[in-house]
């Protein structure tokens, strides 16, 4: 009997190999040696992300160290002068170390980014795909909202619903959802409606299929590749916008170390006397990040499109 | 050309939109946490006083009634006066004086983004998977990865703190400003609002060249922005046309490499390229917030933060609307443009 199924186990996952290595899209994708640098720099991250949240104490790392033995503004370990490597990325202006702050603030981009883009992205399928099949009054009115909230710059949409709601890093999480919804919808729809086109979907209708059966066996997994990369160019711009909000004083607040808010302090407390290092070394993860998403999602988009495959002649 | 038909519709097309764009600006008033009248008032205010306030706002009215008459005020843009950021004033001559920096700075980075961007693109599909062009690519995917609010500040720290190539922050130089400024030259306001333009029209060398190099660093951290995405279209949109037919055809006839790019490959590519520059305005717009708020620059978008900061809604709603309406004007700009360059968009 075990046997059995270890050699089930087995034809299924040299199957499942065999599927990976024969799709043209994840071939496409592994060559892509930038794509493959970007997902390299997402997963660091999130290693920092997760040994910082496990290892490290939010109230140690928000609490204000002056007074101590800490110095506050010192430089990075390695220029200063007392050359103690004990603080890679110098300490602050409350002598808090920006190493370890940092570390921490991946964590909550990665978290409250995730939020941002996985919520829009449900909300959007789902709008998206009601929107196309239903037509007509649904589509319409589906449609028109998001045209509304399209027509805003989207870090202006952001502002305004943050002046509704208020401060604070969950509610410009939410403000960024609505902002990001809009975008995904609409993608959606653009691939719901092609594939509704195709005579397959009115043979699984003609079959008896309920609505629900068509839309999640048939319409949605054919628009899951659209939305992958939709998704991942997305969430580097999640992570800039949630870090603006907070630059701006809109979202995370007090202590936080967010890298937003670290940035603004930073500038505030340091940057025209000289000490570069507050302000630089959370930025640099950021944009770091970013660029990871954008690299990956770039290169998704590479090995969607056939006609970027071929070099010309 | 672009027929009527296409026009009209396009333009029916906005009144939806704007309509639910109005209606989103009035629910700011009235969703947003704390009552408007005690914000005028202060806390300190008797009950008569806020009754009073509110009265002459018409806060007692029933909310039909507001949001009707906010419809009809926000079509001649009256908002009223702004409660806190500029005291009494009313929030239209906020907007007047404050949306021109905006644009100057919008127009100034979008120059740099395209005189930038698409030679870019041009030489990066030209010369597809060269060094130049993995290094263009990966060049343009670091310029959209990095935030405003990073390099901008950086960059005033090593060029302007360190090296004092360039002005910090503000429009104009403050003696210049002191020296020539508008009263003093017999005008009671500036002329266009762009300071470039106006120091121009007042012949006044000096301050023009202080008003450019106020300019150039923010322009230039906005620019970056628009230069890495029109780079991107750039490149696939000539990409794209290079392998088309009649290129093949040219250099078929005898016709130069060089010249068949220039001639027949990049005026066809620039087509897609426009839609570019329509899309990323909102961004240059919401990076305007983030480069005003920088540097220091007195323009709309620090007026928005500044009036969410301190909950001035009448100027919240002001700016918010401004914005949406400039980016939905563009946006209808650049649907025209497109359909006049490619004629087969309009079915």
């Amino acid at each position: 009997m075990s046997t059995d199924t270890d050699t089930d186990v087995d034809a299924r996952s040299r199957g499942l190999v065999a599927r990976l290595r024969a799709s043209p899209f994840l071939s496409e994708l592994l060559s892509n040696r930038l794509a493959l640098a970007g997902l390299t720099i997402i997963l660091a991250m999130l290693v920092t992300a997760v040994v910082a949240r496990v290892t490290l104490s939010y109230d140690a790392l928000t609490a204000s160290r002056l007074g101590g033995t800490i110095p506050d503004r010192a430089p990075p370990g390695w220029i200063g002068p007392a050359a103690t490597d004990q603080y890679l990325f110098g300490t602050d202006a409350s002598a808090r170390d920006i190493f370890r702050r940092s570390a921490y603030g991946a964590w909550l981009a990665l978290k409250f980014g995730t939020v941002v883009v996985g919520v829009s992205t449900l909300a959007g399928v789902s709008l998206g795909i009601i929107a196309a099949y239903y037509g007509d009054v649904a589509d319409n009115v589906v449609m028109r909202t998001m045209d509304v909230l399209l027509a805003f710059p989207s870090l202006l949409l952001a502002l305004a619903i943050v002046a509704i709601f208020g401060n604070g890093l969950w509610k410009a999480t939410i403000a960024l959802i609505m902002v990001y919804t809009p975008r995904f919808a609409r993608v959606v729809r653009g691939a719901a409606l092609a594939v509704l086109e195709d005579e397959y979907i009115e043979a699984t209708e003609a079959l008896g299929a309920s609505d629900p059966r068509v839309l999640i066996r048939h319409v949605f997994p054919n628009t899951l590749a659209p939305i992958t990369v939709q998704s991942t160019l997305n969430f580097g711009l999640a992570i800039i916008d949630l870090a603006a909000l907070s630059f701006l004083g809109f979202g995370a607040s007090g202590a936080a170390p967010s890298w937003g808010l670290m940035l603004s302090r930073g500038v505030e407390n340091g940057l025209l006397t000289g000490k570069w290092w507050m302000s630089f070394f959370p930025g640099m993860l950021l944009a770091l990040t970013v660029l990871g998403f954008n690299l990956l999602g770039d290169g998704m988009r590479d090995a969607l499109d056939p006609r970027m495959r071929d070099a010309v002649d | 050309m672009v027929s009527k038909r296409f026009l009209l519709k396009r333009l029916l097309l906005l009144v939806p939109v704007l309509f639910g764009v109005a209606t989103l600006v009035f629910a700011i008033l009235h969703l947003a946490p704390g009552d408007p009248a005690r914000i005028i008032v202060g806390q300190r205010a008797s009950a008569e006083q806020l009754q009073q306030v509110r009265t002459e706002l018409g806060l007692n009215d029933p909310l039909w009634v507001q949001y009707v008459r906010f419809l009809t005020d926000a079509a001649t843009f009256q908002f009223g006066d702004s409660y806190q950021i500029a005291k009494g004033t009313p929030v239209r001559e906020v907007v007047s004086e404050t949306l021109p920096v905006t644009i100057e700075l919008a127009l100034f980075g979008q120059f740099f983004g395209l005189a930038l961007g698409i030679p870019l693109g041009v030489v990066s599909a030209v010369k597809q998977d060269t060094l130049t062009d993995h290094a263009t690519r990966i060049g343009a995917l670091t310029g959209i990865s990095v935030p405003i609010y990073w390099s901008g500040p950086l960059l005033i720290l090593f060029l302007s703190t360190y090296l004092g190539w360039f002005p910090a922050s503000g429009r104009i130089g403050a003696t210049i400003f002191l020296d020539n400024s508008w009263q003093l030259l017999g005008t009671e306001l500036p002329l266009t609002g762009l300071v470039t333009v106006d120091t121009l029209l007042l012949g006044n060398v000096d301050a023009f060249l202080s008003a450019v190099t106020h300019l150039l660093l923010p322009s230039l951290v906005i620019g970056i922005y628009s230069m890495a995405l029109i780079s991107r279209m750039m490149r696939s949109s000539m990409l794209e046309v290079i392998r088309q037919d009649y290129i093949r055809t040219a250099r078929a006839k005898g016709q130069g490499a060089r010249i068949t790019v220039l001639k027949h490959g990049f005026r066809n590519a620039l087509i897609p390229v426009v839609t570019v520059v329509g899309i990323q305005f909102g961004s240059l717009l919401g990076g305007a917030v983030l480069t005003e708020t920088v540097f220091g620059i007195a323009g709309i978008g620090t007026m928005l933060v500044e009036a969410i900061g301190a909950t001035d809604y009448p100027l919240v709603q002001g700016t918010v609307l401004t914005f949406a309406l400039l980016f939905t004007l563009v946006n209808l700009g650049v649907d025209v443009t497109y359909s006049y360059l490619d004629p087969r968009i309009e079915q």
